[in-house]
């Protein structure tokens, strides 16, 4: 099959951005192709998004964006997969170029969530789940949390620590990113055991708390994606190859999967893509992982093969998915502090894994040589999630 | 077609779905059966419907929360969500009206009014202790 890399990334702030969707997105993209050193020659556009008509009252938004940066007459398409839209439009990027119908593909998420209140927007992103077994009765996407954080408490034995640990890698790693949402640090004596903390980090969705959730963020991401056999036309950069894609779906309903603390999708995802890369989770060097809410940050971490089921807290202790750790985790801040504009977060992790394997991530955040990124996104609450593993050439 | 909506229904039941075919019992109801592939007909025009289980009874709580960030049509403080397991092994979520619940308590499943929005009332199962 024809070899996919990745020629050049572009990325807005994430926060909130007082701009129309279509323009936020085309910021990105033009980031992108300057980062590739071109102006034009797409072949194809993928434009990931999940609530332009739901939020923004917006629909057409890749042929909007196209005509928005006179990319036509390129081809366009809107690719809907929940919060995975990012990765799986990544995903059509390359396999619209192994299979030769295009030779460039320009792939951007975008998201412009915070035009709406913050019960609008997690009210917007619930409706992915069950119309009638869930939906119907106000179960959202934190409470699903709360009740998987409370399943996996009580079976492995984290604790509020483990997480408030979690936290401040994020926050600390944000803080470094100038892409980030959260831009301030925390400390584990202001979130976890000091005297107001229960103000500072109330209870969310029992047992979590407000540092386990990521914020509602606006923002975009884009890469520009091409064949390596015509990657001599890029040269301001050594393309980063595309080794692997892996993708599984699970039950819709949470309540149907026979062990809820399975999540059978990203273990599968996860094997695909290992098995297309040829590899396996030792030769993964860092790791972007799809963790809107901490909880999920340990348990992919485990369902990729990086630790034993309920061993993640472990290696949290000592410290190895810090960025100078063993396999160092969300480098970025991850979903938590560097924000979560839903069609953008896969497009992000591949922009950060992009900028890690190019050995230009900020000082304090750049991983020491690194050969293989793994970025995790995940639809639903588990029951669509893409893998994608980058290689440095 | 029927809409498979039936917290909607006016019978404000909530159902599981039992395939005429092999017997086996689904919440919510599917297109087709998992085990046998047998076609799901709400209309009844070309195949039999699947037999509607009213749901609710003896329950065993799996994981359950809390949360204080309500959706639209919720007029409480905090609302908890569990998912149980019925004694026949199917499972479901629901809304908790315990006040201190506990993962592996035995608890009684009925059909209730769950969330009200403008023109449209949501019946679905809460929990209560046993």
């Amino acid at each position: 099959m024809r070899q996919v890399g990745i020629v050049g990334i572009g990325h807005t702030k994430f926060g909130r951005m007082d701009f129309d969707l279509v323009d936020i997105m085309s910021w990105a993209a033009l980031e992108a192709m300057k980062d590739a050193g071109i102006t034009d020659g797409i072949d194809q556009v993928f434009v990931a998004n999940m609530g332009g008509s739901a939020i923004n009252h917006q629909t057409g938004i890749a042929s909007s964006l196209v005509s928005r940066i006179f990319l036509e007459p390129a081809m366009a398409e809107l690719i809907e997969n929940g919060p995975a839209s990012g990765s799986s439009a990544v995903k059509c990027g390359y396999m619209a170029i192994a299979s030769g119908m295009a030779d460039v593909v320009l792939v951007v998420g975008g998201e412009r969530m915070r035009e709406v209140t913050g019960w609008k927007a997690t009210d917007f992103v619930a409706t992915l789940s069950h119309p009638d077994a869930e939906y119907a009765y106000g179960l959202t996407l934190p409470a699903f949390a709360g009740i998987f954080a409370r399943a996996y408490v009580e079976r492995y034995g984290l604790t509020e620590k483990h997480l408030a640990t979690l936290a401040v890698k994020a926050h600390r790693n944000a803080s470094l990113n100038p892409f980030a949402h959260i831009e301030e640090s925390a400390t584990l004596s202001g979130i976890w055991d000091g005297p107001h903390r229960d103000v500072v980090n109330p209870i969310m969705a029992d047992p979590l708390r407000l540092y386990d959730f990521c914020p509602v963020s606006d923002g975009a991401a884009a890469v520009v994606l091409c064949g390596l056999d015509v990657a001599s036309r890029f040269t301001k950069h050594v393309p980063v190859r595309i080794a692997g894609i892996g993708q599984a779906t699970d039950t819709h309903c949470v309540h149907n999967r026979a062990d809820m603390l399975d999540l059978k999708a990203v273990r599968m995802a996860a094997e695909r893509a290992y098995a297309m890369a040829g590899i396996g989770p030792k030769e993964i060097s860092l790791a972007e992982l799809h963790d809107a809410f901490l909880i999920l940050e340990v348990a992919e971490s485990e369902e990729v093969g990086f630790f034993e089921r309920g061993q993640a807290k472990a290696a949290i202790e000592r410290g190895e998915t810090e960025v100078t750790g063993r396999i160092p985790i969300n480098t970025s801040g991850g979903l938590k502090a560097k924000g979560h504009p839903v069609g953008a977060t896969g497009v992000s992790q591949i922009h950060e894994l992009v900028k890690q394997l190019r050995g230009q991530a900020e000082a304090g955040r750049q991983v020491a040589e690194p050969k293989f990124g793994l970025a995790v996104n995940f639809g639903g609450f588990g029951n669509n999630v893409v893998a994608t593993i980058l290689a440095k050439e | 077609m029927v809409s498979t909506r039936d917290l909607y229904a006016e019978d404000r039941n909530v159902y599981a779905y039992r395939c005429p075919k092999c017997g086996v019992l689904y919440h919510p109801a599917p297109m087709v059966c998992k085990g046998c592939r047998n076609r799901r007909d709400p209309s009844e025009a070309v195949f039999p419907d699947f037999e509607k289980v009213p749901m609710g009874g003896p329950c065993r709580l799996l994981s359950w929360t809390r949360i204080y960030a309500l959706p639209e049509g919720i007029d409480r403080p905090s609302i908890a969500f569990g998912i149980v397991e019925f004694d026949n092994g199917l499972r479901a979520a629901g809304q908790l009206m315990v006040a201190d619940p506990q993962s592996g308590a035995r608890l009684i499943a009925k059909s209730g009014l769950v969330r009200e929005l403008v023109g449209r009332d949501f019946y679905g199962l809460q929990l209560f202790e046993a």
